[in-house]
């Protein structure tokens, strides 16, 4: 039996379900050793505009089954984006989304106008959930209003997919969920990093420099399947499941819970295969469970 | 892209302790033994903890890699507590190393190293001598008994703090110029290296995820502004191009400087 592990959602047709996940993939020039037939798609590291320094040191922290990092969105800004990382994209055989940040609304609209019809640049995901940034970030990201307007700043300025990548930290997903949804975005990315803090006892002060960080990992699975599948189940656009999924079987429960993709980022730091063995892992499931496609796996999705 | 970077189980062959608490573990990893320079590390994953550790590659000899710590938290006391053939991950060699010979004018060598700053330098030592160099050796530690009782050099010169051995006073008062200075140790130390000579090249060590340059979390605070990354264009710097009091250090401990 062939079995068909392609996808299409969001505006993209996916070769595979599993796809880097912003942030830590760099520009998809920095990862070695990954098997890269197994990739679905990627997410880039987040850009702004303008290149940015992102925080100082001690930027990471480990944590029982996880990881904060406060990053802060170092890059090289737009331009250097187009000049250096989109014509490799362009010649390679899976999509990358650009992962697009601003401190207003207005900001966004300008960094998606700048890569719109850039070759190499399939679609975008918005971040309105990075913990990390003083302006914007995550903060656009629990407030509906704020949450649709970046969207449609977006949407206005480009035909290419737009992903929306939702914030854990909020009371009901599914309010900025639908409201997104209503502001044109074609799928959802659920969820990013959940604000932490760990304090070192030496110090008496956070690990970060950042005194907060965004956790990441095993540790924080359970919770984004829950997000996500909550996500689901409010709106009618795709949902692609993210957070801390290190083997296919983590990657299995989020499409179950109604994902139609998912994305692998911290299991990249400790396994730069992970990716690989994630889609390896799913095909075998499915294989030895007799489905032919993905769209044959048995969902549990209740609708609101 | 590493082009020799490897992704190993490598099961632990041997331990011995070189100073009160610094283990030496060595690791049967033949491919990355047969490739690993000086100053370049590999990141070791263990069972149970999430993130890889990075480690300088102390010797490459043959089918084994060694590398040198001291337990200060859980990962490295999982590491001492290993019994041979427990298998760890290895991931490496990785990161940019010592320049040996770029000039051929250089003639005399000096290794400096304080506590587990003794990491890089045997390796340095054997790829200093393999390029014609005439190596000094100088380690510091605070006390007689945290120097490590391994060295390799045509001169060897031992400097403590308190005095009980060898040099009273750092290791940096204690060393003689060279025409190229390698050192690696607590960041007091290097700072101090970079002052008397900025052109020396330190090893440092940071906070690190990935290893690979994609995580951005060993960012290194330049003296001109901005960060670039231990684990890729590092981990060895001029050493007057970092911005020394902004590098934070994860030795939980002191070491002599």
């Amino acid at each position: 039996m062939t079995l068909d592990m392609s996808v299409r959602l969001g505006g993209l047709s996916l070769r595979g379900p599993v796809l880097a996940a912003s942030g830590t993939f760099g520009y998809g020039t920095e990862v070695p050793l990954l098997e890269r037939r197994a990739l679905g798609g990627m997410v880039s590291k987040g850009i702004f505009l303008k290149p940015r320094q992102g925080t100082p040191p001690p930027r990471i922290a480990e944590t029982p089954s996880g990881m904060l990092n406060a990053i802060g969105l170092q890059g090289p800004g737009a331009d250097a984006l187009v000049r250096d990382y989109a014509p490799q994209w362009a010649k390679w055989d899976f999509p990358v989304l650009v992962n697009i940040n601003g401190e207003s609304a207005a900001e966004y609209g300008e960094l998606t106008a700048r890569l719109d019809g850039v070759p190499g640049v399939a679609g975008f995901e918005i971040n309105i959930s990075c913990p990390n940034v003083e302006q914007g970030g995550m903060y656009f990201g629990n407030d509906p209003r704020a949450a649709a307007a970046v969207t449609e700043a977006v949407r206005k300025r480009t035909r290419l997919p737009v992903w929306v990548k939702l914030t854990p930290m909020v009371s009901d997903i599914g309010v900025i969920a639908r409201a997104v949804e209503a502001a044109g975005a074609d799928a959802l990315s659920a969820v990013n990093t959940f604000v932490g803090m760990s304090i070192d006892l030496n110090a008496y002060r956070p690990r970060l420099s950042f005194r907060t960080g965004g956790l990441s990992g095993p540790a924080i699975r359970p919770l984004a399947v829950h997000l996500a599948h909550q996500a689901a189940r409010a709106v009618d656009i795709p949902v692609v499941g993210v957070g801390g999924i290190m083997t296919a079987e983590d990657a299995l429960e989020f499409l179950v819970a109604g994902c139609s993709a998912v994305q692998v980022g911290t299991a990249t730091f400790v396994n730069p295969n992970a990716i690989a063995e994630v889609h390896d892992g799913i095909a075998a499931f499915m294989a030895a469970k007799g489905f032919a496609s993905l769209a044959d796996l048995p969902r549990y999705l209740p609708r609101d | 892209m590493e082009s020799g970077l490897l992704l190993r189980d490598a099961p632990l062959t041997a331990a011995r302790e070189v100073a009160r608490g610094m283990w030496v573990l060595s690791f049967e990893a033949p491919e990355v033994a047969a490739t690993a320079r000086a100053g370049q590390f590999v990141n070791l994953g263990l069972e149970g903890f999430l993130l890889r550790r990075p480690f300088s590659v102390y010797r490459a000899e043959g089918e084994r890699i060694e590398v040198v710590l001291k337990a200060v938290g859980a990962g490295t006391q999982r590491l001492v507590s290993m019994r041979p053939g427990d298998v760890v991950s290895c991931l490496g060699p990785l990161g940019h190393g010592f320049d040996f010979g770029g000039r051929g004018s250089w003639k005399t060598a000096v290794l400096l190293s304080g506590g587990l700053g003794v990491a890089p330098m045997p390796l340095a030592a054997r790829d200093a001598r393999a390029a014609g160099l005439q190596v000094t050796w100088v380690h510091g530690a605070r006390t007689a008994d945290e120097l490590c009782s391994e060295s390799d050099g045509d001169d060897v010169i031992m400097a403590t703090d308190d005095g009980t051995s060898g040099f009273a006073g750092t290791a940096v008062a204690a060393a003689p110029d060279a025409d190229v200075i390698l050192a690696c140790g607590p960041n007091r130390m290097l700072a101090a290296v970079a002052d008397r000579w900025p052109e020396a090249q330190a090893a440092v060590e940071t906070y690190m995820g990935c290893g690979t340059g994609v995580c951005l979390g060993c960012a290194v605070p330049l003296a001109r502004g901005g960060y670039d990354r231990a684990c890729t264009e590092g981990p060895v710097y001029r050493a007057g191009d970092i911005d020394w009091t902004t590098l934070p250090s994860h030795l939980s401990y002191p070491v002599s400087a």
